[in-house]
């Protein structure tokens, strides 16, 4: 929606939209060439209704952190399910109601999808460019590194003691904000997004998911984040990692542990 | 015989949700449910983040609303730290929301909600969306997005982002508006403006076309609630007002103070759960919120026009007035207030001054946020420890407070369409009408994710008589 007139040009021109329960009344999913899903899985009736739509769709797009990684809902996986019932839905009755999964999953975990557009949310012109490709048969463009090719800072190493807290002094303009002692994880993050967020003098949240490099079951996010802040702030790696542990949502803002890294790996724009 | 119906996807509604109906023996109606369909359970992996974390991951509860959630979130911790933020910071604060509100109100009115005024009942329901309207009416759908987009822009230039802005931080507003952005957003609001004025027109002769028809349905009387600043309409400051079905003031209440006035309870059939006034129990507490709430509980608006089109609302429907559907007109005179409101703070130069922030310290203790997001009062209650990390989390969201009244009116509507078995045309749409009036957002609902709406019809032994 945010894409303003692109969206107007891309409805008039190459798309009809079918399907959608947000704005048509259709209840019965049809066969379509292209289909969207946005969201993860967590309900036995989610998995039914994903099953149902690559069945009948030539090209799937997941859209959105939820439906490529897990992101925000997935940080539910740290409460067991049995824990969620007990506590707070110990009235609830799953004949009417549909079962919950063990886990929040996304939904690559389920079905085969063709191209993965991670963001929370994700950048409109990055689903228009989408779009436009598949639509016209070419393979859209990938973004395979790290926001930090996409932003302005520069990196300058800094001589710092410590580590800072997100809002706790001011940001310089030009300079990166890992230099200036801030938990950027812009350097571990997929690009594509253009960096609004450092740009603005925010750190990066990581809500891009993993770059390709780190999409290799054997890499260690954490260590390679301790790596990074060291060597341009010049804090000793023991003192980095005490501050990243004693936080435990420095890093895990958005999850992506039950991500299938090997199969989408060429996939995700 | 008794059987029961099911509408399931509720369609045109943000979130999954699902209706059931189920008739008696002489095939009269004998209850409604509406379902919310998904989970997600914020309040116990949000434990433990650090405070200055929180507004942020909790903004994803909703991508629609939010900037209201950062808003409620960010007055919690500050209320916690006892900061006093500057005149400046609140205007833009409160500009910031008068976007979101511009941002979620433009595509309820057109998109969600346009469709069922402008097409009639009998109308194949394949055509009955904005797509099918911007076909006919492109101009319709250029000035919708055009609408939408000043909401957007608003966000983006003082939020630097559209969607989950950044920032709102405790303490203030992060960057102060360059006089240069804010010609330009006082320029995009004048277009707005008038775009708006239009849609007010377009939306009352449409909505008076259907009112004796649609009046019907779903009267049910109820308790109302809003924020209410010296009895004008406020989204951002001001206290809660609860007033009875006569529209008589029952309660003034601090924000500070909300939370010990409101009680929740879960059910066996939905995810979502109920929220009641405390004084009066469940069910006598039902209680509602959201635009017809906050016209029958402020007296009048600051703005010219939208104060104009609320005298008109309580002369014609009554004060308070009652029917469901009254809702999407409601939401039409908010709308015309945030488009007001945003020009004259923008219109004012005082809104560049530089001075957004202040230094805030970090305390312990608990705290709570109130702000009117589109669906209604909004409330987060959090508890920090000495750490300055999460402890307890409490969030208040509007369509928990609106869930018994959707549910009896969707039991209203369904009586009015179902008499002695025999199911009148037009009952899927006309019920998911009476869901959709109230926008629920069933993901802040659930803080779940996932549900959908579907009608089947069900015989004693539960077995599926009828499909819609």
């Amino acid at each position: 929606m945010n894409a303003g007139d692109a969206l107007i040009d891309i409805l008039a021109s190459d798309f009809e939209i079918i399907y959608s329960p947000t704005f048509i009344d259709l209840k019965e999913i049809p066969n379509v060439d292209l289909a969207i899903v946005e969201g993860g899985v967590r309900t036995k009736e989610d998995e039914r209704l994903i099953r149902e739509v690559r069945a009948k769709c030539r090209t799937l797009v997941a859209l959105g952190l939820c439906a490529t990684h897990g992101g925000i809902t997935s940080l539910g996986n740290m409460v067991s399910l049995k824990n969620l019932m007990e506590k707070e839905y110990s009235l609830i009755d799953t004949t009417k109601l549909p079962e919950l999964e063990d886990l929040m999953y996304p939904v690559c975990n389920f079905v085969d999808v063709d191209y993965y557009v991670p963001g929370c949310p994700p950048m409109p012109l990055l689903i228009i460019h989408t779009l436009k490709s598949i639509v016209s048969g070419k393979k859209p463009l990938r973004h395979e590194t790290v926001v930090c090719t996409e932003c302005h800072r520069k990196i300058v190493p800094a001589r710092l003691d410590r580590l800072y807290g997100v809002y706790e002094k001011a940001v310089d303009p030009t300079l990166c904000l890992v230099s200036q002692g801030f938990v950027c994880l812009g350097s571990l993050t997929r690009e594509g997004c253009g960096a609004p967020c450092p740009r603005a003098g925010f750190t990066c949240f990581g809500c891009r998911g993993p770059p390709d490099s780190m999409m290799y079951r054997s890499r260690d996010m954490y260590a390679f984040l301790v790596k990074v802040i060291a060597a341009r702030t010049s804090i000793p790696e023991a003192t980095i990692k005490e501050e990243l542990y004693r936080n435990p949502f420095v890093f895990h803002t958005f999850i992506f542990s039950s991500f299938e890294r090997a199969k989408t790996r060429e996939r995700v724009i | 015989m008794t059987k029961e119906i099911t509408i399931s996807p509720t369609t045109r509604i943000e979130g999954h949700g699902k209706v059931t109906i189920t008739l008696d023996d002489s095939g009269n109606v004998a209850d409604a449910i509406f379902y919310c369909t998904e989970i997600r359970g914020f309040e116990y992996f949000l434990k433990g983040m650090e405070a200055d974390r929180l507004p942020f991951i909790i903004s994803r509860i909703c991508g629609v609303c939010s900037t209201a959630h950062i808003m409620a979130s960010v007055e919690a911790i500050e209320s916690i730290y006892k900061t006093e933020i500057t005149v400046t910071a609140k205007q833009l604060r409160e500009l910031l929301l008068m976007g979101q509100i511009i941002n979620n109100h433009s595509l309820v009115c057109y998109f969600l909600t346009l469709p069922d005024f402008w097409f009639p009942l009998e109308e194949d329901s394949s055509k009955r969306n904005i797509f099918q309207i911007m076909r006919e009416r492109p101009d319709i759908g250029k000035k919708a997005i055009a609408l939408r987009s000043f909401g957007a822009r608003i966000l983006d230039v003082i939020g630097k982002r559209e969607v989950h802005i950044l920032s709102v931080i405790p303490g203030g507003v992060v960057y102060p508006l360059k006089p240069q952005e804010r010609e330009e957003l006082l320029k995009e609001a004048e277009n707005a403006y008038t775009i708006t004025l239009e849609a007010l027109n377009m939306g009352k002769e449409l909505f008076e076309k259907n009112w004796t028809d649609f009046k019907k349905a779903g009267d049910y009387k109820t308790h109302y609630m809003a924020l209410t600043k010296n009895n004008t309409i406020d989204f951002y400051s001001g206290k809660i007002r609860i007033i009875n079905t006569e529209g008589k003031t029952i309660a003034d209440v601090a924000p500070s103070d909300y939370m010990n006035h409101i009680e929740e309870k879960t059910s066996s059939w939905t995810y979502a759960k109920f929220a009641y006034l405390k004084i009066l129990g469940w069910p006598q507490g039902i209680v509602q919120v959201g635009p017809t709430a906050r016209i029958n509980v402020n007296n009048r608006a600051t703005t010219k026009v939208a104060n104009a089109e609320m005298q008109e609302f309580k002369n014609k429907y009554g004060n308070p007035a009652h029917a469901t559907i009254l809702l999407d007109y409601a939401r039409l005179i908010d709308l015309m207030y945030a488009v007001e409101r945003a020009k004259e703070l923008l219109e004012n130069v005082e809104l560049t001054r530089d001075d957004t922030r202040v230094k805030v310290e970090r305390r312990n203790g608990k705290g709570v946020g109130v702000v009117e997001a589109p669906r209604g009062t909004l409330a987060h209650e959090y508890v920090l420890d000495n750490f300055g990390r999460l402890e307890q989390l409490k969030l208040m969201i509007p369509t928990q407070i609106n869930n018994l009244a959707i549910n009896l009116n969707v039991k209203d509507a369904a009586t009015q369409f179902i008499r002695n078995g025999e199911i009148k045309p037009g009952l899927l749409n006309r019920i998911e009408m009476i869901t959709r009036a109230y926008d629920p957002c069933i993901k802040c609902a659930t803080r779940q994710t996932g549900e959908k709406l579907k009608v089947e019809i069900r015989d004693p032994r539960g077995r599926v008589v009828m499909v819609l």
